[in-house]
Order: structure tokens, then C-alpha cells, then sequence
């Protein structure tokens, strides 16, 4: 696999540009749920035709985020921030340097998951930044300029955009060239053991968050019956 | 007007003139306008900005000079609910300004309609959406990503918008319909009712998910053998469970326990080598 400078700094951008619009779909515009890691890294996904591995990785990095929940004044954690990034350098590996094997998407999960805390850092900064704007609109208001206050949330939008599109540029060249450049200085033994936290720990910590969001003692139960059944019904079809 | 509604504000009493509609097309002006609701939302006074940008074409249409800016500057006020339950209070308020730009009703009656509604209205909106069918949503569709079904992240979202878009143009309408009773109907609905249901489905997609992980991860490695590589893999499960429930985060228990996983594993090659180094 030859490897072009150029044309990683175009797919780069491509997921920079295509990640910051859909990452505008958490707060700012719509929220249609399109912003979501089990849909966001798919659609990265298609787009370099890795569809597969862009489900798995999707629908992982889902469970690990899935208690982040934006109720009431709080800001999580940005998720939509850290699966652009973790999706993108597994993406990019694959088109540019070799078989994304499990040990890289643990290694993609590793390196990208403190975006997710950066961009909640950057969240904040862009709701005080917006306190300009409540004064612009006070302003507008004054002055009985409906005009002016509607072009205040397109300026709110194009800000989320310009910073959120700056931190997952950044964080995708820092993730890439760390992936890339640790992954072939890799032994048998750290690639093994990369496997191990990629295919036990990783799916171990992303049911465990996603169980803490089912709030009912009785469908815990559920959950782990429904568990249950499910495993001993996929162990009997393997021996029959 | 101005001065009709300068002294309705003041609370004294004041003749009554015909109502003026804002019309159809205005409202779906505004139910557009509402999906950009957060776009400048800010520390200071939350989704106040949102709040007079979405409902501005309704003000245009009622009122014009001092009027207006009164308008505009009563929606500035501090505002904070759940996005998606906020086009009914849209509507209900685009009702309430008709009748006051009419002379009926004071402006502190909208006022004190917003300030009662939001807190609500965010509770039934948190619960319903964020707490419960997002969750309910996404454990379905990453259940149908592990069992091998290409168009589960699809499914998430049709699941998922059906529920918001409906309740976010049904609620605007019913809102402008009902006006101030708008919350009686949202609560007739009962989604917290169904909220708590989906508690359950979640719980058995999650359930069912967690069987199809397991069951991918032994069949790939199964080191130790498949049922007990099974049983160590729930442990790990519990394990991580509680410590998530004694408010360990995840970020802690990430690099926490990889570290540990990857001081196991090489300290232990490193005195028995079972695997051997180079690629």
C-alpha cells in the first residue's frame, strides 16, 4: 500500500468538513440523532467504503458513550467529537496504511476517547463566547432590528462549527500519526495484548455503561435474562 | 395599541379587540426556526436567544415599532427547557400573543406561561427522550449492528424521529390550538408511562446485544474456552457495572483498567513467554 501525504490530507479534511456538519446535529441544529456514533462513524464509513468495520466500531463506541445525555444546563462529555476522531484514524489507517486490525481500533479508541473531554471543555467556552451574542440580541431588541436577531443563531452555528471542526482536525492528524507510527513498533506480545482490551475490555466497560442507563431494578433483570437465554440459544445452535 | 397594551401591562382593564390569526404558513415558520432553538444558547440566560429567534416571525406579523420591541425584549428573558418539548410551548405562546396584541391579556400572563411551562415541560422531555428512548433506540440498533444487520443505524433513527418529529409538529399545532391547556394534552399522552416501558426494552436489547458481543469475542479468541471465557467476560461486566455505579468514570476505568490489562498480560509473558516477540 503506497502512501500519498497529499491525498491523507484530503480524506483528512473530508472528515473534518463532513464530521463538523454532522456534529452540528447535537445541540445546535436539528438534533435528529444523526450526530450519534453508531451513525456518525458509518457514514464516515461510506464514504471511504469501509462500511463493515465502520458498524463495529459505530455501534462500540455507542455503548461507551451511551450515558452521556445532555439533560437540562449540564455538557457532557462530546461524543459526536471522539467517534469523528476514532472512526476517522480507523478509517484512514485502512486507506492509507494497512488492515485496521483489532489491536488499531483499540488503539483508535485509546488515543481518540480524550477528545470527547476536550470538546466538553470547548463546549463550555463556546456557551460563554455565546453570552456576546445574548447582548448583540438585547441590542437588536432595542433597536427593533428582527433582522439582526436572525442572523444570531447562524453566527452561534458557524462558531460550533469553525472550533469543533478545528478540534477534530487536530485531534485526527494527533490520532493518525500516534496509530500509525506505534502500531508497526508493535511486538507479538503488545499486539496481543491490544487484542485482548480490544476485544474483551472495550465491549466488557461498553455494556457496563450502557446498563447503568436502564434505571429499573426489574429490567436489569430482564436485561440479564434476556442475556442469558440468548447466549445458551446461540450455544445450542452451534452445536447442533 | 402601544398604549392599550402599555396599560394592560400595568394590570389595569382595557376594551377588547378582535384577535388577529398569525396564519398557517407563519407557524411553519416558526416550526422550522425551532430546530435551530439552541444554536446560541448561552450561560447567562440559557435558550433565551433561541427562544425570540423561533418565534419572531409570529411578533412580525403582530406587531411593528415600539410594540414589536417590547415583544422582542419580553422573549429575551431567561428561558431553559428540553428542545423538543418546546415547540408546544412555542405554540401556546404564539396563541397568547395574539390575544394580547388583541388587548385581552396582559404580557405578564406570557410571561408567567413560560416560566411555569419550561421547568415541566423540560422534566416530561429529559425523561421521555433523553433518558429513556435514546437509550431504548440505540441498544436496539446496536443489537442489530451485532447480529449482522447492515441497516440497524437506520432503524435507530426512523425509531427515534418518529417520536420527535411527531411530538415537535404535533405539539406546536396543539399548542396554538389549546394554548395555555397545552400541557393537560402532552400529559394525557403519558410518556412517562411509556418511558418506564421502555426501561424494559432497553434492558432486553441491552441484554441481547451483550449475549451477541460475548459470543463474537470468545468465538474469535477463545484462548481459555469458549463457557469460561464466557463466565470471566460477565464478571468483568459486573465488575465495571458497579464500579460505574459508585460514580467511578468512564474515562478512569478506560485507561485504568487497559493499563492493567497490558501490565497483566506483558509482565506475565515477560516470566513465562508464551508469545513469542517479532510480527
Amino acid at each position: 500500500m503506497s502512501f500519498d501525504p497529499l491525498q491523507l490530507s484530503r480524506d483528512a479534511l473530508q472528515v473534518t468538513l463532513v464530521g463538523g456538519l454532522l456534529a452540528l446535529d447535537r445541540r445546535g441544529a436539528f438534533q435528529l440523532m444523526v450526530s450519534q456514533p453508531l451513525v456518525v462513524i458509518p457514514v464516515l464509513g461510506l464514504m471511504f467504503g469501509q462500511l463493515d468495520t465502520a458498524l463495529w466500531m459505530g455501534a462500540l463506541v455507542q455503548l461507551l458513550w451511551m450515558a452521556s445525555l445532555i439533560v437540562g444546563a449540564s455538557v457532557p462529555p462530546n461524543e459526536t467529537l471522539a467517534s469523528v476522531v476514532i472512526g476517522g484514524t480507523v478509517l484512514l489507517y485502512a486507506r492509507h496504511f494497512g488492515t485496521p486490525d483489532v489491536a488499531v481500533q483499540a488503539m483508535a479508541i485509546l488515543v481518540g476517547a480524550p477528545v470527547a473531554w476536550v470538546g466538553r471543555w470547548l463546549d463550555i467556552r463556546l456557551e460563554r463566547e455565546n453570552l456576546s451574542l445574548c447582548a448583540r440580541a438585547d441590542e437588536a431588541a432595542r433597536a427593533g432590528a428582527p433582522f439582526a436577531l436572525s442572523r444570531l443563531p447562524a453566527v452561534g452555528l458557524l462558531r460550533t462549527f469553525a472550533a469543533e471542526g478545528s478540534l477534530i482536525a487536530l485531534g485526527l492528524v494527533l490520532s493518525i500519526l500516534c496509530v500509525a507510527i506505534a502500531r508497526p513498533l508493535l511486538g507479538r506480545p503488545e499486539v496481543k495484548a491490544f487484542e485482548v482490551v480490544g476485544i474483551y475490555l472495550l465491549p466488557a466497560l461498553g455494556l457496563a455503561v450502557a446498563l447503568t442507563t436502564v434505571r429499573r431494578r426489574r429490567a436489569l433483570l430482564l436485561s440479564a435474562a434476556s442475556f442469558v437465554l440468548v447466549l445458551i440459544g446461540l450455544r445450542y445452535l452451534e452445536v447442533q | 395599541m402601544s398604549t392599550l397594551q402599555g396599560t394592560l401591562a400595568a394590570g389595569a382593564p382595557a376594551a377588547e379587540a378582535p384577535v388577529r390569526r398569525v396564519g398557517r404558513v407563519t407557524l411553519f415558520r416558526v416550526l422550522w426556526r425551532s430546530f435551530f432553538f439552541q444554536a446560541a444558547c448561552n450561560y447567562e440566560r440559557m435558550q433565551n436567544v433561541g427562544f425570540a429567534f423561533c418565534i419572531l416571525p409570529a411578533l412580525t406579523r403582530l406587531y411593528q415599532g415600539e410594540d414589536l420591541k417590547r415583544a422582542m425584549t419580553r422573549h429575551l428573558e431567561f428561558f431553559n427547557s428540553h428542545p423538543y418539548m418546546t415547540d408546544a410551548l412555542l405554540g401556546a405562546t404564539v396563541r397568547l400573543e395574539e390575544e394580547h396584541a388583541a388587548g385581552r391579556i396582559g404580557e405578564e400572563r406570557i410571561q408567567g406561561f413560560k416560566a411555569t411551562m419550561m421547568g415541566p415541560m423540560a422534566a416530561i422531555g429529559d425523561s421521555f427522550f433523553w433518558a429513556s428512548l435514546k437509550p431504548f433506540a440505540a441498544a436496539l440498533a446496536v443489537a442489530g449492528v451485532f447480529s449482522d444487520v447492515p441497516w440497524a443505524p437506520l432503524v435507530f433513527l426512523l425509531l427515534y424521529n418518529m417520536f420527535h418529529l411527531v411530538l415537535r409538529i404535533y405539539g406546536l399545532f396543539a399548542g396554538y390550538r389549546m394554548g395555555e391547556r397545552v400541557f393537560e394534552k402532552l400529559y394525557q399522552i403519558d410518556l412517562v408511562q411509556f418511558s418506564d416501558r421502555s426501561h424494559y426494552l432497553a434492558g432486553v436489547c441491552i441484554g441481547v446485544g451483550g449475549a451477541l458481543l460475548v459470543e463474537h469475542a470468545t468465538r474469535s479468541r477463545a484462548a481459555l474456552g469458549q463457557n469460561l471465557e464466557s463466565v470471566l467476560l460477565i464478571a468483568l461486566v459486573l465488575i465495571l457495572f458497579q464500579l460505574l455505579k459508585r460514580k467511578v468514570t468512564m474515562i478512569w476505568l478506560l485507561y485504568g483498567f487497559t493499563l492493567l490489562c497490558l501490565g497483566m498480560i506483558l509482565g506475565l509473558n515477560a516470566f513465562f513467554p508464551l508469545i513469542e516477540r517479532g510480527e
